[in-house]
């Protein structure tokens, strides 16, 4: 079954994991700037 | 609970059960009843996990947590997307492709018998004392703040699970998973703007959001590395990434959620929403408990938030002079809030400031913690904590009418989203795994059906019996429920075996996971590291000892799978 979007699942778990990478350096950001 | 209340609450439970129950038309085989006929949507799928996932100690205790020690419980899902993209690459097609109910099925073909008893026998043990826990536990807090009998809670928490779960099958179960993941969205929305408006007029957000993070609070994300510090960075990456892996890719309670889909890429889809959405949410969850603590800056929280205990040392000759030094602290940090958020609205940066708000901050803390002590020594509970009362007792004394019905509708909601999916893989797993495949493997489908049913209508009462008879463990409680986490281990190291290491068979996996389950006991009385690597070690040993034992005694066997 191909993914709705992106082309291969491969790229989408990619997608995935870069999320959680951008979202773990944003919340990092976020612990640095207000402690 | 004033009427309003009372009409918000009781709407929601029951447009929840007859929503569910609309919706469950047609689950008249095994199949249908079971897995939904596989024909359910991604986002239904996705929305079911996530309302599996979150009990009500979620919130009641995930607020309370980041009141008192800042944000960095959120570092506990890192490893959620890591694990979601496995199980989406490995265990999603594999278990669609072999066409089983559980996942304990795909062990006897892949191994043998034996091992999917065992896996069979571990989930029903570890999960049966979790669904028990999952309706106990908010009954302990609503009888302590709303003063109502927990027996008359658990009984109305459990026998609205029961009906809409016997009668309408996992259908019913991911449709009011659905339409409760709403009632709790929305709940939450309204304790966090509530707690907004509370604030005086002069503290803006910003200010508040500063406050916040001036007392340590939003600490988001710890890189020091502690093998006994629960929640940092490493332990969030590496130990929950088992931990998840465990608990989707083993667990039948979520097995079944995504088991249900149209399709792989529906199934997919739905445990990829759920990688996606969970941190925000869970931050979201915890930011609300900072603002809990940032409103109580510029209103008097009591001395303990939970009030039986609170009476108890009122009775003591410390009392007063306690509860005088925690007056004086309250108002000093109260004061230099207001002096650090005035500063921060004119820019101007002092440090002085900002040091005599930590300063009463700990004044305040040290206060809490020697009224704790004075609990345990006056015979209360050992390791007394009140951080499970702390949002409720915000809620109850400033929400308004209305609101305070909608948040109690949550804590029953997402009770009975994670009961049901609790009770619904129970009653799976003992039908398919060991009565169909055990005693009656010929009978009809029919048959099965009704044994179902059954089986559902049993450990529906069996949680709410259970949820009764857990007054009499008293503070066991909270042990019980770390024990409840103690199996996940040596499943994944089985299952990993299953995937990965298609030469070990079933005797040695066998072994394995009991080697595996001995040595995650081990290091529970005697390791004192944190819960989640517990994982991580009983996955390793599995895996050790089955390529071991059969590097010096190879099976021979077929593998079906």
């Amino acid at each position: 079954d191909p993914p709705p979007f992106l082309g291969s699942w491969r790229r989408v778990y990619g997608a995935v994991l870069l999320y959680l990478a951008a979202l773990i350096g944003l919340l990092y950001l976020f612990t640095q700037t207000y402690r | 609970m004033r009427t309003l209340d009372w009409i918000v609450l009781l709407s929601s439970l029951i447009s929840i059960v007859l929503y569910g129950l609309y919706r469950s038309r047609g689950s008249g085989t095994v199949e249908r009843y079971l897995l939904a006929g596989r024909t359910m949507p991604w986002y239904a799928m996705g929305l079911s996990i996530m309302a599996t996932q979150a009990s009500a100690i979620t919130f009641i205790s995930t607020t309370g947590q980041s009141y008192t020690d800042g944000m960095r419980f959120v570092q506990a899902y890192f490893g959620l997307p890591i694990a979601m993209v496995v199980v989406c690459a490995t265990v999603v097609p594999a278990f669609r492709h072999a066409g089983v109910y559980t996942a304990y099925e795909y062990l006897e073909r892949r191994f043998d018998a034996k091992t999917r008893a065992l896996a069979s026998l571990i989930f029903l043990a570890q999960r049966g004392i979790s669904a028990g826990l999952t309706i106990y536990a908010p009954a302990i807090v609503l009888s302590v703040i709303l003063g109502w009998p927990e027996r008359l809670t658990t009984t109305l928490m459990g026998a609205t699970v029961i009906v809409y779960t016997v009668l309408g099958g996992i259908k019913a179960v991911t449709w009011s998973d659905v339409q409760q993941m709403g009632v709790i969205m929305l709940g939450l929305v309204a304790a966090l703007v509530t707690a907004f408006t509370l604030m005086p007029h002069s503290v803006s957000i910003g200010d508040a959001v500063y406050l916040a993070g001036a007392a340590g609070r939003l600490n988001a994300v710890t890189t020091n590395f502690d093998w006994n510090d629960r929640f940092n960075l490493w332990s969030g990456l590496i130990g929950s990434t088992f931990l998840f892996l465990s608990y989707f890719g083993c667990d039948q309670s979520q097995v079944q959620r995504y088991l249900t889909g149209k399709s792989v890429s529906e199934s997919r889809l739905g445990l990829l929403f759920n990688a996606v959405a969970k941190i925000p949410m869970q931050f979201f969850i915890l930011f609300i408990g900072t603002m809990v603590f940032v409103f109580y800056l510029f209103n008097s929280p009591p001395l303990l938030f939970q009030r039986a205990e609170m009476a108890r040392i009122q009775t003591s000759p410390e009392y007063p002079a306690l509860e005088q030094t925690y007056q004086r602290a309250i108002e000093r940090r109260r004061d230099a809030a207001l002096d650090l958020a005035r500063a921060h609205r004119q820019s101007a940066a002092d440090p002085a400031l900002a040091a005599e708000y930590r300063a009463a901050e700990r004044e305040v803390d040290l206060a809490r913690t020697r009224a704790a002590a004075l609990v345990e020594r006056m015979g209360g509970e050992k390791g007394f904590s009140d951080t499970n009362y702390i949002f409720l007792s915000f809620v109850i004394r400033y929400l308004p009418q209305g609101l305070v019905g909608l948040v109690i509708a949550v804590i029953f909601a997402a009770t009975m989203s994670a009961s049901s999916g609790e009770i619904n893989s129970l009653a799976t797993v003992t039908v398919v795994d060991l009565y169909r495949r055990h005693f009656r493997p010929n009978a009809s489908d029919h048959h099965h059906l009704l044994a179902a049913r059954w089986a559902t209508l049993f450990w529906g009462v069996y949680a709410v019996a259970f949820a009764g008879w857990g007054k009499r463990l008293g503070s066991l409680i909270v042990a019980v429920n770390v024990v409840g986490s103690l199996f996940y281990g040596s499943l994944l190291g089985c299952f990993v075996i299953a995937f990965a290491l298609k030469k070990v068979r079933g005797t040695a996996t066998f072994i394995g996971m009991i080697a595996g389950e001995a040595a995650i006991f081990w290091t529970f009385f005697h390791g004192g590291i944190s819960y989640l690597w517990f994982n991580v070690i009983g996955c390793a040993v599995v895996v050790g000892t089955a390529l071991l034992v059969t590097a010096l005694w190879p099976e021979r066997e077929n593998q079906r799978v």
